[in-house]
């Protein structure tokens, strides 16, 4: 009796208590993903990697032939062969396209001194504002919380969570990414923090440090999770007109985060 | 009780379309929260537990795949279920107009709490970005919201009909 009367409260108060309990957990201890979450990531990975595939073959299949709608009734027969000698071209052109983007990840894994897993985005955070992506590799492969993960054009971000097969960066212009960085041409060391898009702010770097536009912005070392000499980005901005201890800086990337395909995961904790 | 097995099932294939699908309908710039206008669907239409249950699992799927703090969108989606639960008995949840306001002003409140979230507990001002996600995203869910309703009720219909089968 008691329990009906007071069904809507108790269930109210036990969804709300074991949410609160869930963000209070992870709060205090962030990273390491339960099996549950792991769980989700092997169901949920595969069937994202399978439809993001299937709408870029129907994108791709639509602009291909888009152009030969018009023409259909008194070309029919050249527009079908042009359509499948197109077909044709486009597949070796993203094969030739692969193959060096793969040659690139092959000479940057060639150049670097920790040894690397490569993996293929699977999947991306699109309109959220939380800049994560989905690679293929997982703790199987080796990969695992904090590993750094870069691309031939530099630092692409960190791995925050890992399951069996998949795993989610955390992108370097995501809020919570925080980077020890240093200024190549001045040597200024300030710490570079994400703002949800490729624009990042290059934050406690004194008013007395002489950084320019156009200088590169490269990882520190310091910290521990990034190693030294990584690059990050370029400088765009940097004023000293707000008052305060420390000047504005802005960065761009040097990743341009909506073509990453391929990335490299540097295993640098020994095992 | 079949309720309860297939529903995590639909909740993993609803939140999978949401981020793939539904998203390159702007172009991957605004994303279609339809997950949040179901969520509001279930405090007006569904029982406090079935309803509960349904937001919980939304919103821990949401935390799963996305890369947020984990319980972050499990909190908000069972605040936004239990506020829509107990406005549902005091005013009439069918009216267009209405569900588009309160739809919109839902996905405001989600926005909100995530920057509450983040500037306390990360001292991180994470305004613009949410102003320039969020504001598009509201509007949009506001305006698709009754669409939305309309399909969550013949769906509904056509569960109970099966049960009544």
């Amino acid at each position: 009796m008691f329990l009906k009367k007071y069904l809507a409260v108790i269930v109210a108060f036990i969804l709300i208590a074991v949410s609160l309990v869930i963000l209070s957990q992870s709060l205090r201890r962030p990273g390491s993903p339960g099996v549950v979450k792991k769980l989700v990531f092997e169901v949920t990975a595969p069937v994202e990697r399978a439809i993001n595939s299937g709408v870029g073959s129907v994108s791709g299949a639509w602009k291909q032939y888009l152009f030969l709608v018009g023409l259909e009734e008194e070309n029919r027969e050249l527009r079908n062969k042009i359509a499948a000698l197109q077909g044709e071209v486009n597949t070796y052109r993203e094969m030739s396209l692969e193959g060096s983007r793969l040659k690139r990840v092959l000479a940057l894994e060639d150049s670097t001194i920790y040894p690397t897993v490569a993996a293929r985005v699977v999947g991306n955070e699109g309109s959220s504002p939380f800049r994560t992506i989905m690679i293929n590799k997982g703790s199987t492969d080796g990969v695992k919380e904090g590993l750094p993960v870069i691309s031939p054009e530099g630092v692409v971000g960190r791995v925050i969570e890992s399951s069996w097969n998949y795993s989610k960066i955390l992108l370097v212009t995501d809020y919570n990414s925080n980077i020890d960085s240093l200024v190549q041409g001045s040597r200024a060391q300030g710490i570079l923090q994400g703002g949800g898009h490729r624009l990042l702010r290059l934050k406690y770097v004194q008013r007395t440090e002489e950084v320019k536009a156009g200088e590169a912005v490269i990882t520190s070392g310091l910290g521990g999770a990034f190693p030294k000499g990584l690059m990050l980005g370029t400088v765009v901005r940097a004023d000293k007109k707000e008052p305060g201890l420390f000047q504005t800086i802005e960065v761009v990337t040097a990743v341009d985060f909506s073509k990453i395909e391929e990335v490299l995961v540097l295993q640098t904790e020994k095992e | 009780m079949a309720y309860y097995i297939v529903l995590p099932f639909f909740t993993i294939l609803l939140v999978v379309l949401q981020r793939t699908l539904l998203d390159l309908l702007f172009g991957g710039r605004i994303g279609v929260e339809v997950s949040l206008i179901l969520v509001i669907y279930a405090g007006f239409h569904l029982d406090v537990v079935r309803g509960g249950v349904l937001a919980f699992l939304t919103g821990f799927l949401l935390d799963c795949v996305s890369g947020t703090i984990m319980g972050l969108y499990t909190f908000t989606y069972v605040l936004i279920f239990i506020l829509s639960y107990l406005l549902s008995p005091r005013i009439y949840g069918e009216r267009m107009l209405f569900i588009m306001g309160y739809t919109f002003l839902c996905v405001l409140l989600e926005g909100l709490f995530i920057f509450a979230v983040y500037w306390s507990v990360y001292g991180t001002d994470v305004s613009q970005g949410l102003l320039r996600t969020y504001l598009p995203q509201a509007l949009v869910a506001g305006v698709l919201s009754p669409a939305i309703f309309a399909l969550f009720n013949r769906l509904e219909v056509y569960v109970h009909a099966g049960e009544a089968r």
